[in-house]
């Protein structure tokens, strides 16, 4: 534990050490280290904030920038840029219903419900301070147990994440209010749609039909701002009469002492969640979200609240969202292993610095390491003192008439989608999205079930090939007991399935009772 | 046979739909249809074995758990009731769509700026009320605000100025 | 014939003066794959030394699609007036020819190829928990049990895969190919001893094998790596003539004023022989590439393209 501490201690040191900086000719001395981490943070939050544009995309444009500047203030900026843009991300999914990250697709559920009965400010200040509490829970996690955690990650291998996709993708349907049956056909319609473009193991391509553009497949930003973006605003503007899409009064900016109340359970389970599905570099950090909202919905006294502006329902994914993308910085620090885009550019970016990423940065180089960890606290820090003020900011925003409003954000999701590979091709897609997603309501069929199964789809085939390979074809690899993991995944999705299946059955059986009587 | 849910019937047909095209597409058209064309309509992929699991594989399983539930969803339909739809609204689908493929269309050819005008002007059109002057207003702040946030902060590779203007005043 | 005539003259003397003048407006520099790859990387620091000794901004496009096919296209069938420029590689000029039918460019017709500008050598890798001490042990392991050895790679088609193919090809074993989605999750399954070996990419694969989580067994080409000094070569390990590595480089399309291009592959060369670039190229695990002209890029396209035909065919690796 002392050992820890001094440690922090060196990384705090590292991260308010002044230095001499030469900028335009003119050379000061200034905690440079710091500045970078609030320039970081600042970005993240404007392009988390702006639909469509995502770290990936501006860590890559930014890394020549890094080339001049020492190792850790590289890093502490790109790190910085990471989960500012979580913290932003949140902002646009309760405003405007448009996750630009495939976990804030859950914070759209609640906090969008929240935000259009006047709660926008309780909810961001929520997603704020959620998120800030993940942080410096993971952050410590990271500081205290990231070699023995990293030994964890390697137990997951292919059947491992196979089972636990079938776990996500069971506890997908609790995303839907409405009937069970359709929010399955919607997890499956996603995961269809997800195999779309080259098929990884054979290199066919599926389903793209001469078109070289879905080679690649779909993007999750196209279809999300199509399925939420574009949809929500034609939902919005063909209510004649109603022309306002918010109450009219703003109502409070802070959580209430009830909200407050409501709220600790759920960031505590959150947090845990993320923390522990951040770690598996193999796509858990994007279920922490979905998993925390299913367990909320399913433990929680308000669960008749979920849908129209649950509380929990923004506190706990928002925790175990950003608790993962935190942890998720686990594998990388210690083996050297990416968990998704931006943690291989921040690869990239140490490699380029002359850094090969691996547990002997920890011991070769301990200021870079700790500096970075205590930059993580600093950072969260900073976001939520720069994110509450805000808020007062943002609720403004909704008071702007939406006749102003839905032309400037589709401005922006224009742009975003199209900065995406720089063809017209994707907007498209996203206008053909966005009326999908219109039927789609009409029909009573709800998006966010069809998104999860969009994200895990390709990760599922991928895996459940993998592990059929290895296994020469024996399906019970799953289920073995030298396999306990596997097994426990399967045997919870079995559970989970019952529970969540028995109140719809016991229902339409009683109906159908009354039919015959 | 009476349709009790509107909403069911169609979502039903929907899934379905969907599954058998998913399938069709994986497998490839079955024999007797080709026979009958005289020529293999569409090719299908591999299925493989379970060992190695081919291209067609898992999409022909989901597509056939789609069909299943699209067929429960339709026997819903008729047993249970349910909600009618709602009445569809071309006109906000029709402008919204339009726009945002007049601005990835004109983008490179007409640059940032001129693309942006036109989104704005066209989505604004969608809405309930449209008032010139304001709508004008509104895109030239939009425009100033995207030529600063994305070209200038973020540095996206987009053209501001329409292509056949050989020298940007902005850059 | 006289109005042919004419119009040749004026065309050789507006190329000539747009020689001259070039560059005139900014170049851009399309990066055929998502941002963030090794190759964008490396690309946007090209970019930025370039922009400081032309005097003109070089914007990086990335326009990723069908294995950086549909960047690499875009430049062949552009314009060719010396101000676009791609990143190509080995998988867009030498692998994906034979990998996917009906591409829509020839790499050799279509391109002008101006400047080898990284070259990593492939390393073999063998997880800790095989007994395979040396190339010697694993080839008789694989021979003892066929079938049995499990080898990863980034993606079907890619150099990790070729690499195992020819190996296997060469020795007259046989291993059961994983692919896997980028090489960073086969090196985890490795760790973790689920796959046996795998061809990895110098740059990922060294901070695991300086750690030990791995063991590096021989390296792919012909010379030794200076990352890695006593470890011996495929080909000196019996292999003869193994020779593979993975590389990209800078080209145009193929009707480029050759003074543009002359112009253009000494700007580059002068960018990576700056100490800075210089340093960062090493970083990525690459060795001063020998290959230094457009003529000897080109004739290196030319044949590496040959290779990698044969050995695409030989595999049976395919991209509908």
């Amino acid at each position: 534990m002392e050992g820890i501490l001094g440690n922090l201690l060196i990384g705090f040191i590292e991260v308010f050490k002044l230095q001499a900086v030469t900028f335009s000719g003119i050379t000061m001395t200034l905690p440079f280290n710091i500045i970078m981490c609030l320039i970081g943070c600042l970005l993240g939050t404007l392009i988390g904030v702006l639909p469509g544009i995502g770290p990936v995309a501006t860590i890559a444009m930014l890394l020549p920038v890094t080339f001049n500047l020492s190792p850790i203030a590289a890093l502490i900026m790109l790190a910085g840029i990471y989960y500012g843009a979580q913290y932003g991300g949140s902002t646009t999914a309760i405003l405007i219903n448009i996750p630009g990250e495939s976990s804030s697709v859950v914070t759209c559920l609640e906090g969008y419900q929240m935000a259009r009965q006047g709660r926008a400010g309780p909810a961001l200040a929520t997603a704020a301070i959620a998120s800030f509490f993940a942080g410096c829970v993971s952050t410590l996690v990271i500081a205290l147990f990231a070699p023995p955690l990293a030994e964890v990650a390697l137990k997951f291998g292919p059947a491992e994440y196979t089972s636990l996709m079938v776990l996500g993708l069971v506890a997908a349907t609790v995303l839907a209010s409405g009937s069970l049956i359709k929010a399955i056909a919607m997890v499956v319609l996603g995961l269809l749609l997800g195999l779309v473009g080259t098929d990884g193991n054979s290199g066919v391509l599926r389903f793209a039909f001469g078109i070289s553009e879905l080679a690649d497949g779909i993007g999750f930003v196209t279809v999300a701002m199509g399925m939420f973006g574009i949809c929500e605003i034609i939902a919005n503007l063909e209510q004649k009469e109603n022309r306002e899409v918010f109450t009219k009064s703003v109502g409070k900016l802070m959580p209430s002492k009830e909200d407050f109340k409501r709220m600790v359970a759920p960031i505590l389970r959150g947090t845990v969640l993320g923390s522990a599905l951040g770690i598996l570099p193999g796509g858990g950090a994007l279920l922490a979200s979905f998993a925390s909202y299913t367990l909320e919905k399913k433990v929680s006294k308000y669960s008749h609240e979920f849908g129209k502006g649950a509380i929990e329902g923004v506190a706990g994914p928002e925790s175990a969202n950003n608790a993962g993308a935190q942890t998720s910085f686990i594998p990388l620090l210690t083996l050297g292993i990416p968990s998704n885009a931006v943690m291989a550019l921040m690869i990239g970016a140490m490699m380029i610095q002359g850094i090969a990423p691996g547990p002997q940065v920890m011991t070769e180089r301990p200021q870079l390491f700790w500096g970075m960890i205590a930059s993580m606290w600093l950072g969260n820090l900073m976001l939520v003192i720069l994110n509450l003020p805000l808020i007062g900011m943002w609720i403004k925003l909704l008071t702007v008439p939406y006749r102003y409003l839905y032309p400037s954000i589709l401005l922006f999701m224009a742009i975003g989608v199209f900065s995406i590979s720089n063809q017209p091709f994707d907007c498209l897609l996203m206008a053909c999205f966005g009326l999908f997603g219109y039927v789609c309501v009409k029909l009573g069929c709800e998006p966010a079930p069809l998104i999860l199964g969009f994200i895990l789809g390709p990760l599922m085939e991928e895996n459940l090939r993998r592990a059929m390979l290895l296994s020469r074809g024996d399906p019970w690899v799953f289920i073995s007991p030298s396999k306990p993991i596997s097994m426990g995944f399967i045997i919870a999705s079995v559970l989970l399935l019952v529970i969540v299946a028995l109140p719809g059955l016991r229902k339409k059986r009683k109906e159908v009772f009354v039919e015959e009587t | 046979m009476k349709i009790k849910s509107q909403q069911d019937w169609w979502a039903g047909l929907m899934f379905v739909a969907l599954g058998l095209f998913f399938i069709v597409f994986a497998l490839g058209t079955p024999e007797f249809i080709n026979n009958i064309v005289g020529t293999k309509l569409i090719g299908g992929y591999q299925m493989g074995s379970s060992v190695r699991m081919g291209p067609a594989y898992f999409p022909v399983v989901l597509g056939g758990l789609l069909t299943l539930l699209g067929a429960l969803v339709l026997f819903d339909s008729i047993v249970e009731e349910g909600s009618e739809i709602a009445k569809f609204h071309l006109r906000p689908v029709l402008f919204l769509g339009l726009s945002s493929l007049a601005f990835a269309y004109l983008l490179k050819p007409l640059g940032l700026m001129l693309a942006s005008v036109a989104l704005v002007f066209i989505s604004a059109y969608g809405g309930h009320e449209f008032k010139w002057k304001e709508v004008a207003i509104m895109a030239v702040l939009l425009v100033i605000v995207s030529v600063l946030v994305f070209v200038k902060a973020l540095s996206l590779p987009f053209p501001i100025c329409p292509a056949f203007i050989e020298v940007c005043p902005i850059r | 014939m006289q109005r042919l005539l004419v119009l040749f003259f004026l065309a050789t003397a507006a190329n000539l003066a747009a020689a001259q003048s070039w560059p005139a407006k900014p170049l851009r520099l399309v990066a055929p794959y998502a941002a963030g790859g090794p190759i964008d990387i490396s690309a946007r620091q090209l970019a930025a030394k370039l922009q400081d000794s032309l005097g003109q901004p070089v914007v990086v496009e990335n326009r990723p699609g069908a294995g950086g096919n549909i960047g690499v296209d875009l430049i062949a069938k552009g314009p060719a007036d010396g101000y676009s420029l791609v990143m190509s590689a080995i998988a867009t000029l030498a692998i994906n020819p034979s990998l996917y039918p009906g591409l829509p460019y020839d790499p050799i017709k279509d391109l002008r190829h101006v400047t080898l500008l990284v070259q990593v050598p492939n390393v073999l890798i063998v997880t800790n928990e095989l007994p395979a001490k040396n190339v010697k042990e694993l080839i008789t392991l694989a021979k003892q049990r066929p079938g049995k050895l499990d080898f990863g790679s980034g993606s079907t088609g890619s150099t990790g895969h070729l690499a195992g193919e020819m190996f296997k090809m060469m020795t007259g074993t046989f291993m059961v190919h994983i692919p896997y989605k980028g090489s960073a999750p086969a090196l985890a399954d490795m760790m973790a001893g689920r796959i046996h070996l795998m061809f990895d990419n110098l740059a990922s694969a060294l901070p695991s094998i300086k750690s030990d989580k791995v063991r590096a067994l021989a390296t792919t080409t012909k010379a030794r790596s200076s990352f890695l000094p006593e470890l011996p070569t495929l080909d000196e390990a019996g292999l003869k003539g193994f020779d593979m590595s993975t590389w990209w480089g800078v080209s145009m399309a193929a009707k480029t004023p050759q003074p543009i291009v002359e112009r253009l592959s000494a700007e580059i060369l002068k960018a990576m022989d700056a100490p800075d670039m210089k340093e960062r190229l090493r970083n990525m695990g690459s060795e001063a590439p020998t290959i230094r002209t457009a003529e000897q890029f080109t004739s290196f396209v030319a044949s590496e393209l040959k290779i990698y035909t044969e050995l695409v065919r030989r595999s049976g690796a395919k991209a509908d």
